[in-house]
């Protein structure tokens, strides 16, 4: 198969099989030489950008797993800001304009519209997007 | 337009696989995973739905997901791992998640 562009969208937490399947994915896609021009992370699939998450020590991290994985490759990992918002996700210049307590977002990720969805799409071959259970 | 409809909800659960199958064309593939590669269960209704797929629309199941939860594919089946569900994710023209 040719070299493939892929965007991918989360729309699971990261508690979720879902988030597993697309993190696989993701790593497959890479191993196989492809490329992906972002991962779009919407719905309940912005909580894998919290910093604040503590996962059992017997449970996979999925949020740290990802966050390992993007930065590792150098990945654009984009958060839909309006999804983060109302679930409590914030980065520094959200808390301060919403005044907020604290900010939330881990180091890499990019809070932003969905705009950012589109326009990934346009560039790649294959939107895949991973949800649901 | 040939499309890749992946399932991941149980398919005792609600009416995705039905609707999913009613919507595929021949050149369609389906791929089962999660909670989805339920209707691989002998005897069972989603099972018997899943023959009633258009001729020559291929049937894939996600082989970890599969093991899982102890169940075995037929022939018509093929398990797959992600290095396969990438290349099927180029092979067909487009992917469509029922999320």
């Amino acid at each position: 198969m040719a070299t493939m562009k892929f965007t991918l969208a989360l729309f699971s937490a990261p508690t979720s099989p879902a988030s597993r399947r697309a993190l696989r994915f993701a790593e497959a896609a890479l191993a196989g030489g492809h490329e992906i021009v972002r991962i779009f992370f919407y719905q309940e699939g912005v909580h894998g950008a919290s910093a604040n998450l503590v996962t059992p020590q017997d449970e996979p991290d999925l949020a740290r797993q990802w966050q390992d994985f993007i930065t590792a490759h150098g990945l654009d990992g984009v958060v839909c800001i309006a999804a983060a918002l109302r679930r409590g996700v914030l980065d520094g210049q959200e808390a301060r304009r919403y005044a907020r307590p604290a900010a939330n977002v881990a180091s890499g990720w990019a809070l932003s519209g969905l705009g950012q969805l589109h326009e990934a799409v346009q560039q790649s071959d294959r939107l895949v997007c991973f949800g649901g259970p | 337009m040939a499309t890749l409809h992946v399932l991941s909800h149980s398919p005792f659960a609600d009416s995705r696989l039905d609707s999913c199958l009613v919507l595929m064309s021949v050149r369609d593939g389906l791929l089962l995973s999660g909670d989805a590669v339920y209707a691989l269960q002998p005897g069972s209704a989603p099972h018997a739905a899943l023959r009633t797929r258009p001729a020559g629309a291929r049937l894939y199941a996600l082989e970890e997901d599969v093991r899982a939860r102890a169940l075995s594919a037929g022939d018509d089946v093929e398990l797959i791992d992600y290095p396969r569900f990438v290349e099927l994710a180029g092979e067909f023209d487009r992917v469509n998640s029922w999320l």
